[in-house]
């Protein structure tokens, strides 16, 4: 592996691969059509599974087209880079001519992490948002975490791979609304995967309370239960649950909040229940579909598993703040640290 | 109490529909079938529908509410093309569907249907709210809506509104008499009257591309704009809707209502805010600024076609006469092609062609802009004529292009014109609605941006009025275009006495 990469050669092999495109519609072909939104920075393990990674990704790019820079970080040994370049491409149904997507690979030895600030931004296209989707778990909130996060618009992170779930919503407390790395600079927007998955378990629990009569209930609920699988609560878990009772406040009820462990629930799944007198709601999954009980009525509704394409596909669409999940974070690292005392 | 919902959240949660029932009036019908049940599933599949939510089918066909349900089951699975079919999904969205039988026409039909919706309101909580959707001959519109009011349904606990089909009116007082009727029972601002061009994703991205950049409201006037063409072309002929087409025909099928609202769209002042009432008085403001033809200007400016029989690509097309369901005398337009010109200042002189037609060689519906030459010709040889082109397609490929000329690499300066090219589906993958799914869901949650008002169905009979009288009372030499073409000769001329020519899309 070469010790170095030179951004200018990144650049100029990019620009090849489009005037090889360019030729092939000289001679007759259709050519392609170059598609760009924003850069996305991924950073990733050598361990992972760069097969599903890179499927991922193609399957965000027809929405969400970009120079893809994939940063594969592995190696414990001296600094060390290397990159490649190319472009994926694909033929939308129904249309003749195929659009394609550059992406770059940079390969980067851990000691090398201090290198990426300044090979990266060059890397960028110009006057389009930065996404950066920090997926290792391993390095969030590291000095080389918020190096390269300066210059992104937005940082993605997955605070479920985190070991020590409970440390982590302080750290991402600091992430979202500590001084920013340079001044003068905006600090980077930041979104969590975790908070993503609930997107659709809160859209359906809101959609209740769309009801007149469901929210003339409101101010009875006294109990909310968030159940979930394992023996201590997942991040999501304490977002599900400081997201409810920030809303229920908010309507002047004063409920009593639990997280229970339920040993019938695995993986990421949450059973959630608002009660009081004789109203109840509640919200399950089975296998690919929700089933929500409300006040005598019942519901059922399609909710895909949640995947990394999923989830990103929603993250990546929002470049602007999100008071709404700001507000929740803090709530839920105050209750997990009172939780904790 | 608490008014608002605290759990909402703007930023990620889609547009969701409130509890309310929806009274489809022509349940066994096309519509019902192949567009309104499929969009609701979908939005139910998505996730958009309430708990709180009910469809009552009527129609006169004998049906009890399991007959109903198992109609419809068969048109979900037969029409939802892009969503699949969930049982369970299916099954819970099953359970909101009902049916009354009875005429339109019968007065005991609304009382039977005012006991229904008593019972549903009770049991599924929908609010007292009540979409009625007129999915019926023309001709039973006024009579619907009179029945409802007999019946004391155009009021009540929730709010109420009413969803008109196309076409509204025969002409500009019949137009003007199911408005009177209509009001009788509900308020204008409690009608919608549906033109499905409206919900398509690209003509809102109109809106969208002149007002939300900067770079093209300047050039959008005449001292920039030669002329602009908007062309609707099918390939397939009447389709076994022959009876209804002969009544119709392209100007009154076409013209006076989707591409008038298009062409609304395009020229229209900019608005002072994105609500409803903003949007629509401005296309309001433009319809009524377009020149009526006087009959001298109806003889150059307008050209009605009817398609003959061809061999196509290796198959035997019929004409129009030929069509099963279609008089043999008929002498209904199959194409309609017309100028029109904007009365207000940023438009004065800019012609506006419009063409529709049945048969043409392919189906596309495109609006070209064409801009002025540069007012110096600098670079001789080669394309220097070749004119700056906005082109905005609206189907099949929905996306804009821009086209312009660039020097060709090389020694000598020699100019090529080169696209370049937004497509509406590469840049955003994602599946679009159908123009269905928009529609109901703007009615329900009363949002009337993206459907028309009296007046504006006023102001285009107004305008397609003198033409469709002038046409009834001409014998044109039918069939005066072959199917698979761009229609007549008479239309090209129509362009070319400007010094202009259709553009092939």
């Amino acid at each position: 592996m070469a010790a170095t990469v030179s951004a200018d050669r990144i650049l100029r092999e990019l620009a090849d691969l489009w005037v090889a495109a360019g030729q092939e519609q000289a001679e007759g072909g259709l050519g392609v059509l170059r598609a760009c939104a924003m850069t996305l920075i991924v950073l990733a393990e050598e361990t992972e599974d760069m097969e599903a990674l890179g499927e991922t990704i193609a399957a965000l790019m027809p929405e969400y087209p970009a120079r893809t820079i994939l940063v594969r970080l592995g190696g414990t040994g001296a600094p060390a880079l290397a990159e490649r370049v190319y472009s994926q491409c694909w033929m939308p149904f129904g249309q003749r001519r195929q659009i394609c997507c550059e992406r770059i690979e940079i390969t980067a030895s851990e000691a090398s992490l201090a290198d990426l600030p300044s090979i990266l931004p060059p890397l960028a296209a110009p006057d389009l948002p930065v996404l950066l989707w920090w997926r290792s778990a391993r390095l969030l909130g590291t000095p080389g975490y918020r190096k390269l996060a300066a210059m992104a618009d937005k940082a993605i992170v997955d605070s479920s791979g985190l070991e020590d779930e409970e440390a982590a919503l302080p750290m991402l407390v600091e992430m979202a609304q500590g001084e920013p790395e340079r001044a003068g600079r905006a600090r980077p927007l930041l979104g969590d995967l975790s908070w993503t998955l609930l997107t659709r378990w809160r859209e359906m629990l809101s959609g209740v309370f769309e009801s007149r009569e469901c929210q003339a209930r409101l101010p009875d609920i006294s109990n909310v239960v968030v159940a979930f699988a394992g023996f201590r609560p997942p991040v999501f878990a304490w977002y599900m649950g400081a997201w409810v009772a920030n809303a229920l406040s908010d309507a002047g009820a004063h409920a009593y909040l639990t997280w229970q462990p339920r040993p019938d629930l695995a993986g990421r799944a949450l059973h959630v229940e608002l009660t009081g007198g004789d109203f109840r709601v509640s919200l399950e999954r089975h296998d690919d579909r929700l089933s929500i009980e409300a006040g005598g009525l019942s519901h059922c509704t399609n909710l895909p598993q949640p995947t990394d394409y999923l989830l990103m596909r929603e993250e990546l669409g929002i470049v602007r703040r999100d008071p709404l999940f700001e507000r929740t974070l803090a709530t839920a690292a105050r209750l997990a640290a009172a939780s904790i005392t | 109490m608490h008014l608002e919902n605290p759990f909402q959240d703007p930023l990620r949660f889609e547009r969701r529909m409130p509890e309310c029932a929806i009274v489809i009036f022509g349940a066994s019908g096309d519509l019902t079938k192949r567009k309104l049940i499929p969009a609701l599933y979908r939005l139910a599949y998505d996730r958009r529908l309430a708990a709180g939510f009910a469809v009552i089918g009527v129609s006169r066909t004998p049906l009890g509410d399991d007959g109903f349900r198992e109609k419809m089951r068969e048109a979900v699975r037969d029409f939802s093309e892009d969503t699949k079919f969930d049982e369970d999904v299916w099954n819970a969205f099953a359970r909101g569907l009902f049916y009354v039988a009875g005429d339109a026409g019968d007065p005991a039909l609304f009382v039977r249907l005012a006991q229904k919706l008593a019972e549903i309101e009770r049991e599924r909580q929908t609010g007292g709210n009540v979409l009625f959707y007129l999915s019926l001959q023309p001709s039973q519109y006024a009579a619907a809506a009179l029945g409802l009011g007999g019946a004391g349904l155009g009021k009540g606990n929730g709010w109420r509104r009413l969803v008109v089909e196309k076409p509204f009116g025969r002409d500009l007082a019949s137009a003007r008499e199911l408005s009177e009727q209509i009001h009788q029972v509900f308020d204008e601002s409690a009608v919608y009257r549906i033109d499905h061009y409206l919900g398509k994703e690209t003509v809102q991205n109109i809106l969208a591309m002149r007002f939300g950049n900067g770079i093209f409201e300047p050039l959008w006037n005449r001292r920039y704009v030669n002329h602009v063409q908007i062309t609707a072309a099918e390939s397939i002929g009447v389709e076994g809707r022959g009876a209804y087409y002969q009544e119709a025909g392209a100007l009154a099928d076409m013209i006076q209502n989707h591409l008038l609202q298009v062409m609304a769209t395009i020229a229209m002042e900019p608005t002072a805010s994105f609500r409803a009432a903003s949007v629509r008085d401005e296309r309001s403001k433009l319809l009524r600024s377009i020149r009526p033809m006087a009959p001298d200007e109806i003889r150059v400016n307008s050209v009605p076609g009817q398609y003959g029989p061809a061999r196509v690509g290796g198959e035997d097309l019929p004409g129009f006469h030929e069509e099963p369901g279609v008089d043999a005398q008929s002498r209904t337009d199959t194409y309609a092609a017309a100028t029109f010109f904007v009365e207000n200042w940023r438009w004065a002189g800019v012609p506006f062609y419009m063409r529709t037609g049945k048969r043409l060689p392919k189906r596309v519906t495109e609006i070209a802009i064409q801009f002025n030459p540069a007012p110096l010709t600098l670079f001789h040889g080669g394309a220097e004529g070749a004119p700056n082109l906005l082109i905005l397609r609206i189907q099949p490929e929905e996306g804009i292009s821009l086209k312009f000329l660039s020097k060709r690499p090389g020694a000598g300066v020699e100019l090529r014109p080169v696209s370049m090219d937004f497509n509406y589906g590469s840049s955003f993958g994602e599946r679009s609605p159908s123009a269905y799914e928009t529609l109901l869901l703007d009615a329900i949650v009363g949002d009337a941006t993206l459907y028309t008002r009296q007046d504006m169905v006023e102001a285009s009979w107004a305008v397609v009025e003198p033409i469709h009288n002038a046409w009834r009372e001409t014998a044109f030499d039918f069939p005066n275009y072959a199917a698979g073409t761009w229609g007549p000769a008479a239309s090209d001329q129509m362009l070319a006495r400007r010094g202009h020519a259709w553009r092939t899309p």
